[in-house]
């Protein structure tokens, strides 16, 4: 098919979803209106319902919790099936120890560099559990700060060195922590039924409104969530990152 | 407000256009982390905080960053010329 039949093929089909496109287009709703109730319900209902103030956490881990719980093991399926990917291509007894460089030049890092990592390491891990530790209250919560801090440890390899942040990244401990979040949601699901409540409901003390721990159930499927991010993104970061070091003199593992 | 909203729309059209237009992978990878900042600014106007986060630790920093880490192993598998 040459340049000059596909212009046409494409623009006979422009011309048929013509009409489809213009009629959404012409009932989209107002910019900032939108006809569905539910938000609106959960910002009238939840505070009172959940004494928490972050009503995108509220809906996340007690309405919706049933959504994120599938998300939370959409999330652990998919790490899973990228570590046997990559490590089993490796060979799993090689997982404790960092791949070399092989011949290809390692840059010296300024120290600058050095001194810039030491300095926001610790301000970005600290913000990324503030973030984790307020999901009730402010934006944010377990996935937003499971990302921050996992992301925050590359700095030990920006400013130290590979070897050391693989060294202290491991992979056994985060294989176990990253299932340890799972079966937490899991459970915080299967442990109300025991007392004849409903699967994932709130049976948890709801504390007070605006306190740190307010929420009751929302504050253990949170936790689980952000252990469960924080070891997936790390497991992700170095398995990822396990691939660009080529082992030394092209050796198979 | 409205300026301020039309300014993001426009940033993020601007940054969006600029993926699609950096033909380079690793501009490309990077061209996604400015995309991501503006979509996150962008979320913030609209009063979207908690997915502002999200953009910014998964579009803006691991993304970009898995396609760099992706892009170095393909560099060291090529065989030499």
């Amino acid at each position: 098919m040459n340049r000059r039949t596909r212009l046409v093929v494409a623009g006979i089909c422009a011309l048929a979803i013509a009409p489809a496109v213009a009629v959404v287009i012409v009932h989209i709703p107002a910019f900032g209106h939108h006809p569905l109730p539910y938000g609106d319900a959960i910002n009238r209902a939840a505070g009172a319902e959940r004494h928490v103030t972050n009503m995108v956490t509220a809906v996340n881990f007690d309405y919706r919790a049933f959504d994120t719980l599938g998300e939370e093991l959409m999330l652990v399926a998919a790490v899973t099936g990228t570590l046997v990917l990559l490590r089993g291509r490796r060979g799993e007894n090689v997982s404790d120890r960092a791949a070399q460089a092989g011949d290809r030049p390692v840059c010296e890092r300024s120290e600058a560099v050095t001194l810039a990592c030491r300095i926001f390491l610790p301000l970005i891990v600290t913000f990324g559990l503030y973030v984790i530790l307020h999901a009730g209250l402010t934006p944010g919560g377990g996935f937003q700060g499971g990302a921050i801090v996992a992301s925050g440890t590359l700095l030990l390899y920006l400013g130290e060195s590979y070897s050391l942040w693989r060294r202290l990244m491991h992979s056994l401990i985060f294989d176990m922590l990253e299932a340890a979040g799972a079966i937490v949601l899991v459970l915080c699901g299967l442990l109300p039924m025991l007392s004849g409540a409903a699967f994932l409901e709130n049976v948890l003390p709801l504390g007070q409104t605006r306190a740190l721990l307010a929420g009751g159930l929302i504050l253990v499927e949170n936790a689980g969530v952000a252990v469960a991010v924080t070891a997936g993104f790390i497991l992700l970061l170095l398995e990822f990152l396990e691939e660009t070091r080529a082992t030394r003199g092209g050796e198979k593992p | 407000m409205i300026v301020l909203l039309i300014l993001m729309f426009l940033l993020v059209a601007a940054t969006g256009t600029g993926v699609v237009l950096a033909r380079e992978p690793r501009r490309q990878a990077l061209a996604i982390a400015v995309n991501g900042v503006a979509l996150a600014l962008l979320f913030v106007v609209l009063r979207a905080p908690d997915v502002a986060y999200s953009e910014i630790a998964v579009g803006t920093a691991l993304v970009p960053l898995m396609f760099l880490a992706v892009l170095v192993s393909l560099k060291t598998d090529r065989p030499k010329p």
